[in-house]
């Protein structure tokens, strides 16, 4: 199992300034990561960006893997997945700038629960255990350049591309944006099947080890 | 994660960062994710080692054996020790942990520069004596005996639960993040080693014994024996620090990571 950390986050201390951090740049590096393996064929998983990222690397080079986990992918769907699409940035994107702006202003766990609670619902951040808002501090400052990056939203297209077996990770209590995009992804990408983590929400991995790890372990055995 | 070969094991550790080297000894059931929440923190001054000890995660251990003893430990972390440049370092022990690193600091002090003592586990003998008006508390060595019971009858989650709740109280486990029940669940196997260990209890000799410069800290919400030993370990350890983490537990770098951060910092930066 190799998990690595993506340019700029932990254990790098980055303050956020340059334009150093993108998809497309995540999206190359982890390419590149997976060539320096030399392992050949390698089963790649990624977590909400991380699972933007990794959709990514299977469009552009199926060659480099052979299965693909995706746990509730993050992004935006354009007008070809989504029939109420209107065009314009994300409607996340005012509250993740908002929480941008906290950060860079040196309120970082005020700038971190509105991230949270962005996508978990409000008042999450208080509840959060410690460890994990710790981790999430760790990488505050990544945030700045996230919300300076333009990301493409998903199209139809973009899933028929993905030609490897795919399983897609769903918290059963996941609220929002992420459950349209990962239910609007799965009908079109080829291969593909849909595990839902019941009692769990967008880090389900966290809540529910266990049934999570079996899950994956049951994709990528069979 | 690296390793190297340390007395025929090959040892497990993660490092971040640079400085100073801190080496960080984990306790009962934990290993080298132990420190996962304070590795930020410390990580902006010093180079964390983070060690798993012989038999813990990322072993997945049969408990086929006779090696896991706290001697066997104490030797294990001595001997890494030993290869970790520049010497001497700064070592860091939790609960069972800082059991070992009080071993070590009293065996080979020219190894160590600063010594770090979160709520170290043990026993006191008659030498050490609680204060006076002090109550009795069972000790933990009779709960991990029924929690390897448990184990051997195949209910693990029962075993965790009983030994968890043996130190942090009734009720605590169902308050337990799940990814921290999970760290504790990859190591059950050692409880089954752990209760032959052979651990010897502190005398008023080897805490007078210890010369390292020596912080101990505790949980202000922590109970029971746990509680009272470094307390009374820090009497008696010349020029011993203390602190105390407001409203966290035995697993108090987990509750309060930020605090547990700059008590540490501060301390090894003095």
């Amino acid at each position: 199992m190799i998990a690595p950390s993506l340019r700029h986050f932990f254990p790098a201390k980055w303050d956020g300034v340059g334009d150093t951090y993108s998809i497309a740049q995540h999206v190359s590096h982890v390419i590149a990561f997976i060539e320096t393996l030399d392992l050949g064929p390698v089963d790649l998983m990624g977590h909400s960006r991380g699972g933007h990222i990794c959709f990514r690397v299977a469009q552009q080079r199926p060659d480099l893997l052979r299965r693909l986990v995706l746990a509730e992918p993050g992004g935006e769907l354009d007008a070809s997945l989504d029939p109420d699409y209107v065009g314009g940035p994300s409607p996340l994107l005012a509250r993740f700038t908002a929480s941008a702006a906290k950060i860079a202003a040196g309120d970082v766990d005020g700038g971190l629960a509105v991230f949270v609670d962005t996508l978990e619902g409000a008042g999450t951040w208080p509840r959060l255990p410690a460890m994990v808002k710790q981790n999430l501090r760790d990488n505050a400052y990544t945030l700045i350049g996230q919300v300076r990056d333009n990301r493409p939203p998903f199209s139809k297209a973009d899933a028929e591309s993905i030609k490897m077996p795919t399983l897609f990770i769903l918290g059963a209590r996941t609220k929002g944006l992420l459950p349209k995009v990962l239910h609007a992804l799965a009908a079109h990408v080829p291969y593909s099947k849909t595990a839902i983590i019941p009692n769990a929400t967008h880090p389900m991995f966290e809540q529910a080890p266990q049934k999570y790890s079996e899950v994956v372990l049951d994709f990528l055995a069979s | 994660m690296q390793s190297f070969p340390v007395n025929g094991y090959d040892m497990a550790y993660l490092e971040i960062g640079e400085g100073r080297p801190l080496v960080c000894v984990h306790g009962t059931l934990g290993d080298f994710r132990t420190w996962y929440s304070v590795l930020g923190p410390l990580s902006k001054n010093h180079r964390v080692i983070s060690v798993s000890l012989r038999h813990f995660f990322p072993e997945h251990w049969d408990a086929i054996g006779d090696d896991y003893k706290m001697a066997q430990h104490v030797a294990d972390t001595i001997a890494f020790i030993e290869q970790v440049e520049p010497g001497p370092v700064d070592l860091m022990g939790h609960s069972r942990g800082g059991h070992i690193a009080f071993r070590v600091a009293q065996t080979r002090p020219d190894l160590l520069r600063k010594l770090v003592l979160a709520e170290p586990g043990g026993d006191l003998d008659a030498s050490l004596p609680l204060p006076e008006g002090t109550p009795a508390y069972p000790p933990l060595a009779a709960k991990t005996i029924r929690s390897v019971e448990m184990i051997r009858a195949g209910d693990i989650e029962g075993a965790l639960q009983n030994f968890y709740e043996g130190i942090e109280g009734d009720g605590s486990w169902r308050r337990v993040p799940a990814a921290a029940k999970q760290q504790l669940r990859d190591n059950t196997p050692t409880l089954l080693g752990q209760i032959n260990e052979q651990r010897r209890p502190y005398t008023l000799a080897d805490a007078q014994a210890i010369r390292t410069p020596t912080l101990l800290i505790g949980g202000g919400a922590t109970t029971g024996s746990l509680s009272l030993m470094w307390r009374v370990l820090a009497e008696h350890i010349k020029g011993a620090q203390t602190a105390v983490i407001p409203n966290a537990g035995h697993w108090m770098f987990e509750q309060a990571p930020q605090e547990f951060g700059d008590v540490v910092s501060r301390f090894l930066a003095e």
